[in-house]
């Protein structure tokens, strides 16, 4: 076996944060490789950079031994690599039978290519047999708009298929997919394989990942982490490690010694309810009055088939509560639910007992609820100072702002030395300090924090959570949601498993960290045991 | 059927009663400087020939890539100063002789479309638009003070040797033939890969660069051949009107103009930008003719472009085609012959 693509030591950042940090990658003639690991871990960036949707910064990327690094992405499928996009793209105003004839063939030239007309007998019959392999040609006529979201992933699949690629990279194939059409996926592309393809799989579906791939290679941080037999990666204890986020073996607000310089913050303007209290502490406070927040039975979804089902979660003032999950879980979508970025279909949720749901996401804000989104969420180009007075947009009292400006100055240092450069040069873990420091300026109560951890190195993430564990301390009740499990768990007082839209455990954070079921959650049924 | 199929230009339809529509059109054409002789009209019928060119051959690349260019008034103009440089250069004279060098005008004007397509095109939505009327604005400039263009004053263009009520008639069938030759190319490129991958373009333009289509020279073909019509037609109305100078040839009136004429009768469709010219500047220019206070008229014409585009978002051909397939649909559902499902593109000419 051959090397078909081989990526070598490849390194992509964006601003502070590095998405690929020196990554290894081989692609083997005839194999279906799965490329896995947690949310963050550079799947996607690897894929734009192979596909030449995106500019390496340093490193190789081979295809049979050539360069191909930093190839535009037309010359990239021109050699016989062919993507898909983890959110389906298709034209939408052509007609399926269009879309599968947009693709340039491979080797032809100028006038050939502007000349020929649209489908020839041959090129129209082929497209309608690759519409029948993925089983749509009834819908050959119909408007792309018009499909399904699955018929969207099968066509967009069909239409790479017209330049008859060698190798496939298909991103999350699986995703959002009904478990009957994921069947038919796996088979679609086991056949494809078998015809001699070579396919490179994105997926969290590890069932489904498992089941058809011949080799697995797992990325961790933007560098593969390991790479080997499907059995063989499913027993590595790294592998799980890289999915429920490093054992540090160190009791809760360990991370302490790092952040020495933020330890002993003075109080902000806001009342010390629960400041001194410890974690446990906080928790006993809170088990005994009525939850701050409280979602019951609330199912949601964006249009098609309901992501959250039925979900009810209570959020205990004063506490930290962390959902954890597989990718595709729910969980940012139980937040923009909160957040009433997302009206929920049926089911309500009350905050200090009062009915927020339908709520417009100003009213929710306004009543104290305040969402520190997935990374990236501050203006790079605007300055420190004005992307944390942003936060204070909504208050129109001068003189209470600059007091919560100070206030957060004295909590962030960062956002007082660097107040005039602009947030895009700051670190990715620094920039998280400043989306806190502009968060805090509406002085909400509860803080929803998505993913506070995603891409920062290990050092950074402690010194994150830690400053997650101070503004609880001071009296903010906080609802995580994270994909380092372990991490996150240990530093709450409860913790909230949800798996494919439905809440699977409850419990306190110690008790659903040491649950013999949440390896399985993670990474398929098998691991249980090899964990246990 | 839905909005959608239409909005995509669904290929050839080729039901007896479209074919008829089109061969009473092309005969109404044909003939309408015999049957109505009187100049005021034929000029207006002239206009009306000019712009329909121009939006078609705007929509060639506009309507069919997404990108709004405003500026196509630079090939407009530069048609004309190219016809008025080359016949004092060659020494041709007006008339026939001066319409052999239309094609010319045109290969100039796509030429000029290649500079201007590598800066443009560079860009994406409305920063494409800002930058091409940015360009525009330098074109109009450079012609006020480069020294070969005349300045201010302009140009002049030898006089055709026709008087009288028949002078409109050659220019007449001139635009007329280069209209018939520019719809002809719109219609083979809707009907080529080259048409499909613009649209695919317009669609998500990141998705056709992963399917092996080179967008970059894929949009500046589409740039130059839209400018190749643009800079003919441009050559024969200076043509007609004898002179050029750089607030005629570089007017942004002209930019606006096809963009809404396009707009109005439907964006990458072939008929629309031909309805909307045909009826908007026949309009425009009657008003003119007839009325001394023609800004009452100038505002009624406003009310009705507002009026189509507030009715009729995607422009009047879509919204027709729609209102026409639906009927259809319900009269094959409610018990008609199993005729061939509304919409059904076929792509294939």
């Amino acid at each position: 076996m051959t090397n078909l693509i081989e990526v070598s030591a490849v390194v992509k950042s964006y601003g502070g944060i590095r998405a690929l940090n020196s990554c290894d990658l081989e692609v083997r003639e005839g194999e279906i490789n799965g490329l896995i690991g947690p949310n963050g871990s550079g799947k996607t960036t690897l894929f734009n950079v192979i596909t030449g949707y995106e500019r390496a910064q340093a490193g190789r990327i081979a295809l049979r031994g050539g360069d191909i690094t930093n190839s535009s992405p037309d010359r990239v499928f021109g050699l016989g690599i062919g993507r898909t996009f983890q959110l389906t793209r298709m034209f939408p105003r052509l007609t399926v039978l269009e879309n599968m004839l947009v693709a340039t063939q491979r080797q032809e030239g100028w006038l050939r290519s502007i000349t020929r007309l649209a489908g020839s007998d041959s090129e129209r019959s082929r497209a309608l047999e690759l519409l029948e392999f993925v089983g749509i040609t009834r819908l050959a006529h119909e408007p792309a708009a018009n499909l399904s979201y699955g018929q969207r992933k099968l066509l967009e699949l069909a239409s790479l298929l017209v330049a008859d690629p060698d190798i496939l990279l298909l991103d999350e194939p699986a995703g959002g997919v009904n478990p009957t059409l994921i069947n038919h996926l796996a088979d679609r592309i086991q056949e494809l394989n078998a015809q001699g393809k070579t396919i490179l799989v994105v997926e969290h579906n590890m069932e489904f990942v498992m089941g058809i791939c011949s080799r697995i290679t797992v990325l961790s941080q933007g560098s593969t982490l390991v790479a080997g037999a499907p059995a063989e990666v499913r027993t590595n204890p790294a592998v799980l490690e890289a999915y429920l986020g490093a054992d540090e073996h160190e009791p809760a607000g360990g991370g302490a010694a790092t952040v020495a310089v933020i330890s002993e913050p003075p109080r902000t303007s806001r009342e010390p309810v629960a400041a001194a209290a410890a974690p446990d502490a906080a928790a006993a406070a809170a088990s005994s009055g009525e939850p701050l927040l409280r979602l019951a039975g609330v199912c949601a979804g964006y249009g098609g088939a309901d992501i959250l089902k039925d979900v009810s979660i209570e959020v205990a003032r004063g506490g930290i509560t962390c959902v954890v999950g597989p990718n595709g879980a729910g969980k940012s979508t139980v937040m923009k639910t909160i957040s009433g970025l997302l009206r929920p279909r049926a089911g309500e949720i009350r905050f200090r007992g009062e009915l927020v749901s339908g709520l417009a996401p100003k009213q929710v804000l306004s009543r104290g609820i305040a969402q520190i989104p997935q990374a990236h969420s501050l203006f790079p180009d605007m300055t420190v100072q004005e992307n944390v007075e942003m936060g204070a947009y909504s208050v129109h009292d001068g003189a209470l702002t600059r007091k919560r400006l100070a206030a957060v100055q004295e909590l962030y240092p960062i956002v007082r030395d660097r107040a005039h450069d602009k947030a895009g040069s700051l670190s990715g873990g620094q920039q998280r300090l400043v989306e806190f420091a502009r968060c805090l300026m509406l002085d909400p109560e509860l803080i929803m924090l998505d993913e506070p951890s995603m891409g920062l190195d290990p050092q950074t993430r402690a010194m994150v959570f830690e400053m997650v564990a101070e503004m609880n301390r001071q009296g903010r009740t906080i609802l995580l949601v994270e994909q380092n499990a372990r991490a996150g768990l240990r530093l709450s007082t409860h913790g909230v498993v949800l798996e494919n839209g439905r809440v699977r455990l409850t419990g306190s954070g110690h008790e659903v960290l040491t649950h013999p079921e949440i390896g399985a959650l993670y990474l398929g049924g098998a691991v249980a045991a090899a964990t246990a | 059927m839905t909005a959608a199929a239409t909005a995509a230009g669904p290929a050839s339809r080729r039901s007896p009663a479209r074919l008829g529509a089109g061969a009473i059109v092309c005969l109404v054409l044909a003939l309408f400087p015999v049957v109505i002789t009187d100049p005021a009209s034929t000029s207006i019928a002239f206009y009306a020939l000019v712009f329909m060119v121009a939006a078609s051959s705007w929509n060639i690349f506009s309507g069919y890539t997404g990108y709004l260019a405003l500026g196509h008034a630079v090939f407009f103009g530069s048609g004309g100063y190219a016809l008025s440089l080359l016949c004092s250069h060659l020494g041709v004279g007006g008339g026939w002789p001066s319409f052999l060098l239309l094609p010319l005008c045109g290969v100039i004007a796509a030429l000029i479309a290649v500079p201007v397509g590598l800066v443009a095109l560079r860009t994406r939505r409305h920063t494409f638009v800002v930058v091409t009327i940015a360009i525009f604005f330098i074109f109009q400039l450079a012609a006020t003070n480069v020294g070969f263009t005349g300045g201010t004053s302009g140009l002049f263009l030898p006089l055709a040797p026709w008087t009288g009520s028949s002078f409109n008639t050659p220019f007449y069938y001139v635009a007329l033939a280069v209209l018939v030759v520019t719809v002809g190319c719109s219609w083979f490129v809707r009907r080529s890969r080259f048409g499909l991958q613009l649209l695919a373009v317009r669609d998500d333009e990141d998705r056709a660069l992963g399917l092996g289509v080179k967008t970059w020279r894929l949009k500046l073909s589409a740039f130059m051949l839209s400018a190749f019509f643009v800079g003919m037609i441009g050559g024969l109305y200076f043509d007609f009107i004898g002179q050029v100078y750089p607030q005629t040839a570089f007017d942004p009136l002209f930019d606006l103009s096809i963009a809404l004429m396009a707009f109005f009768g439907g964006m990458g469709t072939i008929a629309g930008p031909l309805l909307g010219a045909a009826v908007l500047e026949s309009l425009q220019q009657y008003v003119t003719f007839t009325f001394s206070n023609a800004a009452i008229y100038l505002i009624a014409y406003g009310v009705l472009f507002l009026v189509v585009i507030l009715l009729m978002p995607r422009g009047v051909v879509p919204a027709v085609t729609d209102y026409l397939n639906r009927r259809r649909t319900r009269a094959t559902a409610t018990g008609g012959p199993p005729e061939r499902l509304a919409g059904v593109a076929q792509v294939t000419p």
